[in-house]
């Protein structure tokens, strides 16, 4: 990743981290599947891509995607200067970055109790 | 980020792994505090117990309920003066308090004879209640006395009353975290699903982990009233023994205070599918985007918007006369559990506040990385701390003002350091818009009250200026503002009434049909 890819990054992660909670759901199970859906909801609204959010746990997902999504817009100009394919590959970093920090590299020693 | 031992706790050099200072650069997987494990020998920890957690702070905001503690009377002593789950119902549930007061003879004899004349006596002194709570305490655990049969026993002789058993003693879990879990899945287990709710809206949420300190939960349900969203059951504040019988027919859980009740809202997930929204009712963006988040789930963002616009208006130029007053004080962010990450970025965004400690007497390491997450760099992260740590916190970082119990605050204000009471608050609700307002009040009046400069004077052995004339909190606060702020004719104190929630009662709300009503019309 070069210089400025990483330091976007951290700028995006930083605001999930300070404003968000849905990244911090008590199980590695739960946070997987937020990390997952919310990210890949987040990314299609800011590539402009259509979503048809049909369950109620999609939904669920998809009110934290739009919000986040606004927050991005708002907050981080730049994300709008550049390609989609390009917001695509920084998603996708942001993504690995959350599932270390909450999930692979998190030193919460109760992320993988097998019951709530 | 380094682990810190204080000086007070070398003689338990196992404290270490409990408290971290955020570093610069530096994230949650490079040190994170240990959590929610037994309390080290030799620490004076602030917990309570798990019997506690169960009853005093998730089963009694309940209102219409009888309480009963199966224990001995000293079991129910943090009721009346420490909690302030108020109620629309006149505060039934705060103004009496019910324990069997077992004791030596009960131990040896048992004390299941008794409990069920409490029980009856209680049922018979208050007949138009018919519904009770009953608790377990560490004394009837270890006799093993059977709560669940004698309860069983009761409602087969009256069956107009429904009775619901917690069986979660104070020692069972390290602090009262491990009663929040027992009484979550309790009430799952045993009420959930055993009523069936009368549907009114088509927008359906139980509003979970909300104890309606002061009326937070009123506010809350103001907000969702106007929107048109019904609230089925409220876990627990202000709320009703047989509407969270019902909870599993909402569409959706919205969850305030995860520490204590997230078991329940993933249990919901997972037995019944509902989902699971995080939201946050203190401060402005965080209420706002909640608002927002909980309306488009519905499809009725409209409605949050003009609730949000309307309520910025009236309370956004009462806030920013707080934060220019408040900007870089230094607060040591000391609650119980979920309100160190509930409470510490927005503070520091929408009131200037710097954050130089947090900490959390029963929370796990979910709250310590959501915690320090929102913190700034330097901040010092403690669990579970006794109180020479907080003495030793106290004098390093030399706090402005600590937001923390009512037992550790007692302590600060010893050593001449302010504090507010964070679980039951000073003159709450601070929950809202008008709420983070009255919050932002508190904590300037705390700061800027004359009094604490006064006494740090000993008349006993200190001169004492007979030179100055009194001072006044504004005098304090305004000494190094500049005239624009000072004389700024947008900016004002807060004006609302000493009561905010009286008005809230009677209120009239606007009338939404329900897709069934409007297409049969
Ligand atoms: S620890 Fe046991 S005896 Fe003490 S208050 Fe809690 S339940 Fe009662």
């Amino acid at each position: 990743m070069d210089d400025l890819t990483k330091d976007r990054v951290e700028q995006l992660i930083d605001c999930i981290m300070k404003k968000c909670l849905w990244q911090f759901h008590s199980r590695t199970w739960d946070r997987e599947r937020q990390n997952e859906n919310i990210l890949r909801m987040t990314t299609q609204i800011l590539c402009d891509e259509a979503f048809d959010a049909k369950t109620l746990e999609d939904k669920c997902y998809w009110v934290d995607a739009v919000c986040l999504a606004d927050d991005y817009k708002k907050k981080f100009t730049w994300l709008l200067g550049i390609e989609k394919s390009e917001i695509k590959l920084i998603m996708q970093e942001v993504k690995n970055r959350l599932d270390y920090l909450t999930i692979t590299g998190s030193l919460n020693e109760e992320l993988n109790d097998p019951l709530y | 980020m380094p682990y810190h031992l204080f000086k007070c706790s070398e003689s338990i050099p196992e404290r270490e792994k409990h408290s971290v200072i955020k570093g610069p650069g530096e994230d949650i997987t490079s040190a994170l505090p240990l959590g929610y494990l037994n309390t080290i020998p030799g620490s004076l920890s602030e917990r309570g117990c798990a019997y506690c957690g169960a009853k005093h702070v998730i089963g009694t905001p309940m209102k219409d309920v009888i309480h009963m503690s199966h224990g001995p009377i000293g079991c129910t002593y943090d009721t009346w003066q420490t909690k302030r789950y108020i109620s629309d119902n006149d505060n039934f549930q705060l103004k009496y308090t019910f324990a069997t007061d077992m004791k030596e003879q009960n131990i040896v004899f048992g004390a299941e004879k008794m409990l069920k004349k409490n029980i009856l006596e209680a049922f018979k002194a208050f007949p138009t209640m018919k519904r009770m709570t009953i608790y377990q305490t560490c004394a009837s655990a270890l006799i093993g006395d059977d709560i669940g049969a004698i309860a069983d026993e009761i409602m087969e002789e009256m069956p107009d009353v429904d009775i619901f058993v917690c069986n979660s003693p104070g020692f069972g879990g390290p602090s009262q975290s491990g009663g929040h879990h027992k009484i979550n899945i309790a009430w799952m287990n045993q009420k959930v699903g055993t009523v069936e709710p009368e549907i009114t809206s088509d927008y359906v949420i139980n509003y979970v982990g909300e104890y309606n300190i002061q009326g937070d939960q009123e506010v809350m349900q103001d907000f969702f009233k106007r929107m048109g969203i019904q609230i089925l059951s409220t876990f627990t504040g202000n709320g009703s023994y047989d509407d969270l019988r019902g909870m599993h027919r909402a569409q959706l859980n919205v969850l305030e205070c995860a520490r204590s009740a997230e078991y329940i809202c993933n249990e919901l997930r997972v037995r019944y599918g509902i989902p699971r929204l995080d939201i946050d009712g203190f401060g402005f963006e965080p209420l706002s985007s909640s608002l927002r988040k909980v309306a488009m789930f519905f499809g009725i963002e409209d409605r949050a918007e003009a609730i949000i616009t309307e309520e910025t208006a009236r309370w956004k130029p009462e806030l920013d006369w707080y934060k220019a007053r408040l900007t870089h004080k230094k607060v040591c962010l000391w609650p119980g559990g979920s309100k160190l990450w509930h409470w510490a970025n927005v503070l520091h965004e929408e009131m200037g506040i710097d954050i130089v400690s947090v900490y959390t007497k029963f929370g796990h390491q979910q709250d310590m990385e959501k915690g320090i997450s929102r913190c700034e760099e330097g901040a010092l992260a403690i669990d579970d701390p006794n109180e020479l740590e907080n003495m030793e916190a106290m004098e390093t970082l030399e706090p402005d003002i600590i937001l923390t119990g009512k037992r550790p605050g007692e302590v600060a204000k010893k050593v001449r350091v302010p504090y507010l009471n964070a679980h039951a608050y000073h003159n709450g609700p601070w929950k809202g818009y008008e709420g983070w307002v009255r919050f932002a009040r508190d904590i300037y009046n705390g700061i800027y009250s004359p009094i604490h400069k006064l006494s740090l004077l000993d008349i006993s052995k200190d001169e004492i200026p007979t030179d100055v004339g009194f001072e006044t909190q504004r005098m304090l606060s305004d000494v190094n503002l500049s005239d624009e702020v000072k004389n700024s004719t947008i900016l004002r104190e807060y004006t609302g009434e000493y009561d905010c929630i009286k008005g809230l009662r009677d209120k009239i709300y606007p009338e939404y049909l329900t897709k069934k009503v409007s297409e049969a019309v």
